[in-house]
């Protein structure tokens, strides 16, 4: 009998002050390729996301593989099995190259593969090296489609794959390897979810489904797909993404070294610390770099932010790339560039408090940012009204450390 | 008549809000010149303590709003929290602004960053404004009215802390001058009949003024789903 991938059981989605979905019921099971086709608005990519856990449910639940994924009491569960993900826009960022990014999919699923035939099949091997910024927008979503698809490639055992809109952008070469890799990995066992309206997509389809009714369609049949991954054991994968993130575009220097080194510029121009007996506030002017250093927040939660990158994380991991490692480090740096400057002398105890001092505002600031990232237009929300919130528990450290 | 319930509530309390303005300017007696750094400024207290009174109260409006809008999905409860955020908003930044005034007076600055009741009181006026810009800058959703009201509920946290925090780290605010739990700075019987009268018109002032916006979100509800069905959606 053949394993159920996906089952979405009397979904009600609301989005804006509609409700997109209502009662919805599907079943995805491996070997199957159900296609979505409705209009415009209708609801293909609502499917697609709350299968992938992106959205929250008024009513009803999503399993993976049978396990709870997903339910309207806000239950979300990191998935048993890797599954993969094409977003309608990308889900990827500009700085990473091609070939890291794939690597990255290959690490969720805890494989590695020799990625040059796909590449190759896909027109892709020479940008391999390439940042996907450097891409055209043809290339960038053959990228986000090969890394949708990479699960299922990897794995002997059926996969579930969700994919959005994944032909639009693809020249028909494109189109074509798309169809055949899809009918491949169809004949291999794994399940399909595709929300899509192009006509090469509808002839690959097992189920053709309005989100009303299904009709059963029969694809051409292919020779099923050979997994092509190794296992390899991965650790910490989000974490480490996070790290490559800020190497290849130092924007954590950019954003919070560079707020830092302003602060404590702009202190040391019109301060003379020679003149200040007040030991707290000395204190202070030290710990005010990382602070606002802080403040400027997570600089891979703003790298994130491109081309819906967070949901792309989001669907894969339960925590999401951050600046855990690099926000010590800076906190560090400048604490004690701050005491030497203010407190006329290198002080170990200060600069480890910056350190927290650091890692502290820039996780909080974090936690705020999330939680508006559901927002129809989350870079309109006023955030920084929040952030006096850090100020007192600051000015009370600064004097705590004062009696050091 | 009854329709007109919330225009006489923010008239009376308006009258008593004035009311309360003359007599704590002419009426209260001064308090001791040995007990205050600046007993003339002292007289802020009949506007800055009943705002205070009213903008809690508003922050539990916001907060019953809220709930029931996240737990229950009631329409009415984010007409609550709509209607709590605006009031909230407006009595926060007369207890803030009278505050500082009254701080600069007495103690030589408006503001003192390590007072945890000033800290928690301005941050729960901020969190009053980053709703009322932050709804207004979404469109309206069930995206906006979740992550508003869940910033609503995570937000009360901060009025029992609030509350508490002069008795248990008094800086520079003062302590409690009604139910104290003892004689100290209990209040002269003319003081406390001229608090009354502000905290009781303040209240109904600020009754009357979250009923006005709530049957203004619900016109603008209306609106939208009137605008929806011309547009031939659903």
């Amino acid at each position: 009998m053949a394993e159920t991938l996906l089952r979405l059981e009397d979904l009600e989605v609301s989005r804006g002050m509609n409700k997109v979905l209502s009662a919805f019921q599907l079943e995805i099971n491996s070997g199957d390729v159900v296609v979505l086709h409705s209009e415009n608005g209708a609801g293909k990519s609502t499917v697609i996301e709350c299968s992938a856990r992106l959205l929250p449910l008024e009513k009803g639940s999503v399993s993976h593989h049978g396990a709870l994924v997903l339910d309207h009491e806000g239950r979300r569960n990191r998935p048993v099995h890797p599954f993969g993900l094409t977003l309608q826009s990308n889900g990827l960022v500009g700085d990473e190259t091609v070939e890291n990014h794939l690597m990255t999919v290959c690490a969720l699923s805890q494989m590695t593969a020799d990625l040059t035939p796909l590449l190759e099949s896909y027109g892709l091997a020479h940008r391999r090296h390439d940042r996907i910024g450097q891409l055209s927008g043809g290339q960038a979503r053959k990228v986000a489609v090969i890394a949708g698809l990479l699960p299922a490639m990897l794995s002997e055992k059926p996969r579930l794959v969700l994919l959005d809109e994944p032909a639009t952008g693809l020249d028909q070469s494109a189109v074509r390897t798309l169809v055949s890799t899809i009918g491949q990995l169809r004949q291999a066992g794994h399940g399909f979810l595709i929300a899509s309206h192009h006509p090469a997509m509808l002839e690959c389809a097992t189920r053709l489904h309005d989100l009303k009714k299904e009709v059963v369609n029969k694809p051409s049949n292919d020779n099923a797909w050979k997994a092509i991954g190794q296992p390899e054991s991965q650790s910490f994968v989000a974490t480490k993404a996070g790290q490559r993130y800020l190497r290849s575009t130092r924007a954590g220097i950019a954003r919070n070294g560079l707020t830092a080194l302003l602060v404590l510029g702009t202190m040391m121009a019109f301060i003379d610390p020679s003149t200040i007996s007040d030991r707290t506030l000395l204190v202070g002017l030290t710990l005010s770099a990382p602070f606002a250093a802080g403040l400027a927040g997570d600089p891979v939660l703003y790298l994130l932010r491109e081309q819906r990158a967070v949901d792309w994380w989001r669907a894969n991991v339960q925590r999401l790339p951050s600046a855990d490692l690099f926000a010590p480090l800076t906190g560090v740096a400048f604490t004690a560039i701050g005491t030497v400057v203010f407190l006329e002398a290198f002080d170990w105890k200060v600069t480890l408090i910056g350190a927290f001092v650091l890692w502290f505002t820039m996780a909080s600031v974090r936690f705020i940012e999330i939680n508006t990232l559901r927002l129809a237009r989350p870079n309109a929300v006023f955030l920084r009204l929040l952030l006096p919130i850090l100020i007192l528990p600051w000015a009370l450290v600064t004097e705590y450390t004062a009696t050091l | 008549m009854r329709g007109r319930v919330p225009e006489m509530l923010l008239g009376v309390g308006f009258l008593g809000i004035m009311t309360t303005l003359y007599l704590g300017l002419n009426w209260a007696p001064s308090v001791s010149i040995n007990a205050f750094e600046s007993p003339a400024a002292q007289r802020i207290f009949y506007w800055h303590v009943p705002s205070a009174w009213a903008a809690f109260i508003a922050f539990g409006v916001l907060f019953v709003g809220s709930a029931l809008w996240f737990f229950k999905r009631s329409p009415m409860g984010w007409r609550l929290h709509v209607a709590g955020t605006e009031a909230s908003l407006a009595c926060g930044l007369m207890a803030v602004w009278s505050g500082c005034v009254w701080g600069a007076a007495e103690w030589g600055t408006p503001w003192d960053w390590t007072d945890v009741r000033l800290n928690t009181f301005g941050l729960l006026t901020l969190l009053a404004l980053f709703l009322v810009l932050g709804r207004q800058s979404q469109p309206d959703g069930v995206e906006t009215r979740d992550t508003f009201s869940t910033f609503g509920l995570f937000g009360f946290v901060l009025v029992p802390l609030t509350y508490i925090a002069t008795r248990i780290w008094q800086i520079r605010h003062p302590g409690p001058v009604i139910a104290a739990g003892d004689d100290s700075g209990s209040l002269q019987s003319e003081m406390s009949l001229v608090l009354l009268i502000g905290a009781l018109s303040f209240t109904v002032f600020i009754i009357g003024h979250m009923l006005i916006s709530m049957r203004i979100t619900h016109l603008e509800q209306r609106l939208e789903s009137v605008q929806k069905s011309l547009d031939g959606g659903n």
